[in-house]
């Protein structure tokens, strides 16, 4: 498993290593001291794994994610920040305290290892995860569980249950990193989740309506309906 | 004065309140009316509306009386102030329903005119109208007043509780704060990041790792003992401000720098104790540790016309002062003026782009 460790304190970062001595199938590609080293090196060697510091100049280990293009599977590494860790709400990743106990290290990386690594997400391939924070919260999105994105101005809201959190991406820029089997454009601000149809109805001038589950109905626009026809075989 | 937060918190009546009210009055009125099927041969119906009809005078007038204490706050009087006017409410309330008693024919239960005639009925007696009023009167006085009584004795008990859970609470904050100052003190982010180092300076350097864990412990001892004393010479919180740099220069390698400049005269003056830590380790930690490329903290003490200025400065990201920063200041100041009176005073100056000034000014010589 390809890895990279993030954190400021050099001393730290060769602690790390040393650690990982122990875990030959752990193959560190990289390190970096900082959020903006961090972000140039992960989208150049896209790791499987990264140990990311909370604390760090010039950006803290949250805000790297939420630049992140691909996020990988992330374990946090802390002095003293568990509580941030904490703001986790739906899907609480794993984080070691430092300095940091090997029995810890061990049993978190066979999680890491069980829970299955992300196929290597190369670059223009599409994208599996999403970082999201808003406000004091934050989450790892998994996007086949999203509903619907929906733009609003330069951002986008996504539709994930009952949490709606705002992106501060273009829905145009999102697409493209969209998996085209699942996800579909509905109209000029929209794109649907495929799985999430439960019927289609027909409406005026050759439009379409789809209803979601659990969610709204989506207005598809003439043009993409001939699209949603062809591609279903409506 | 106490029972204002009580009238505050309380703006109704409580349900113990009509509990007591109409269970009171509910009971009372139950024995009269087995007592007038008992004792007295009248029908039944005639009997129920009476008692109703009394009892529920009573207990709209007992009802207005609790608005009027409310009001007045009468649960403010001690036991001598409220006797007396316990007694007046009394006989002021007691009068209407005395009156009209006497129209009714279930007041023969509480005469004793009807108790010696049923206990010795060879005796006639009949007593004229005023007496029976009278009568009627100290019947409902009595009967008010233990109102009062029950009213005042179940305020006070509420009271007391009351004020026991506050006094607990308060204790219980009191221990938070101590706790959050401590821990304060202990910085822990400081101290785990530190022990990491240890960590792996064992494995690196062991003859460095023993020299920080001495180092770490000197910072360490410093901390939890402060709380013992007030003011300590600058050359000892310098010692350990030293000690604590060293450790943060091994954390952060070639990003942290370190400048002393310290006059003999000045190391000789008596400062708050963890005054220079403290800002020494905001500088760090606001300055310093925000910067990827590290930066410079300076130390600068000297006398000048019977004051010591002391300077810390630290290079800092440029940007807006962080809240925090701005309350621990507060304290500090607080702090300055506490021990050496309004002449000592510190301040924060963040007018350089990229430079934070603390300066303080104690007088020398107490």
């Amino acid at each position: 498993m390809r890895v990279i460790i993030v954190d400021d304190e050099p001393p730290a970062r060769r602690e790390m290593r040393r650690l990982l001595v122990e875990f030959p199938w752990m193959e560190i590609v990289g390190e970096a001291g900082s959020a903006a080293e961090a972000e140039a090196l992960i989208e150049e060697l896209h790791p499987e794994l990264i140990f990311l510091d909370i604390q760090m100049p010039g950006g803290s280990g949250f805000d790297l994610l939420s630049r992140l293009e691909h996020v990988p599977q992330v374990v946090f590494t802390t002095a003293h920040d568990e509580h941030a860790v904490h703001a986790f709400e739906v899907n609480a990743l794993d984080y070691l305290l430092k300095p940091i106990d090997p029995r810890r290290l061990a049993s978190t990386l066979d999680r890491v290892r069980n829970a299955g690594a992300i196929p290597a997400a190369r670059g223009g391939s599409v994208m599996e995860h999403l970082f999201v924070r808003d406000g004091s919260r934050c989450w790892f999105v998994p996007l086949r569980e999203v509903q619907l994105l929906t733009s609003e101005g330069n951002y986008v809201r996504l539709s994930w249950g009952k949490i709606k959190p705002l992106l501060a991406r273009s829905l145009a820029a999102i697409e493209q990193r969209l998996d085209p089997a699942q996800f579909f454009r509905a109209n000029r601000r929209q794109i649907i989740n495929l799985k999430f149809i439960e019927s289609i109805e027909a409406g005026v001038n050759g439009r379409l309506h789809a209803q979601l589950r659990d969610g709204p109905e989506v207005e598809i626009s003439r043009r993409q309906a001939r699209l949603f026809k062809a591609l279903t075989s409506i | 004065m106490d029972a204002s937060p009580h009238a505050v918190t309380r703006p109704h009546a409580s349900r113990g309140y009509w509990l007591c009210q109409l269970g009171g009055w509910g009971l009372y009125s139950t024995l009269q009316l087995c007592a007038g099927a008992l004792l007295i041969h009248l029908p039944w119906a005639r009997i129920g509306i009476e008692v109703l009809v009394l009892n529920g005078i009573g207990l709209i007038f007992t009802h207005r009386m609790h608005a009027y204490i409310r009001a007045h706050n009468w649960s403010s009087y001690s036991l001598r102030g409220l006797v007396p006017r316990i007694a007046i409410a009394s006989l002021l309330l007691a009068l209407p329903l005395g009156l009209l008693s006497l129209f009714a024919s279930v007041s023969s239960l509480q005469s004793s005119e009807s108790l010696i005639q049923e206990l010795a009925p060879n005796i006639q007696l009949h007593f004229g109208p005023l007496i029976r009023l009278l009568h009627q009167w100290a019947n409902w006085t009595t009967l008010f007043a233990l109102w009062l009584v029950i009213y005042f004795v179940a305020v006070s008990i509420r009271r007391r509780r009351n004020a026991e859970l506050r006094q607990s609470e308060l204790i219980r904050s009191l221990q938070q704060a101590e706790l959050r100052l401590l821990k304060a003190q202990l910085n822990p982010h400081f101290l785990f990041n530190a022990l990491n180092t240890v960590r792996s300076l064992i494995a690196e350097n062991p003859k460095v790792a023993q020299i920080v864990v001495t180092r770490f412990a000197n910072t360490l001892r410093y901390a939890l003992n402060a709380g013992q004393q007030e003011i300590v010479p600058l050359s000892k919180e310098l010692e350990i401000v030293r000690d604590y740099l060293e450790i943060e220069s091994l954390r952060l390698e070639d990003r942290l720098r370190v400048d002393y400049s310290v006059s003999e005269e000045a190391a000789a003056v008596g400062i708050p104790t963890m005054l220079l830590q403290t800002l020494v380790e905001n500088a760090v930690k606001h300055g310093i540790a925000e910067l990827p490329r590290g930066g410079r903290v300076k130390v600068d003490a000297v006398v000048r016309d019977g004051m010591l200025l002391l300077e810390v400065m630290n290079s800092r990201p440029a940007g807006v002062v962080r809240a925090a920063e701005g309350t621990g200041l507060r304290n500090s100041a607080e702090r300055l003026r506490l021990i050496f009176g309004p002449s000592a005073d510190i301040s924060l100056d963040l007018s350089q782009p990229d430079l934070a000034v603390a300066s303080v000014h104690i007088p020398v010589g107490k």
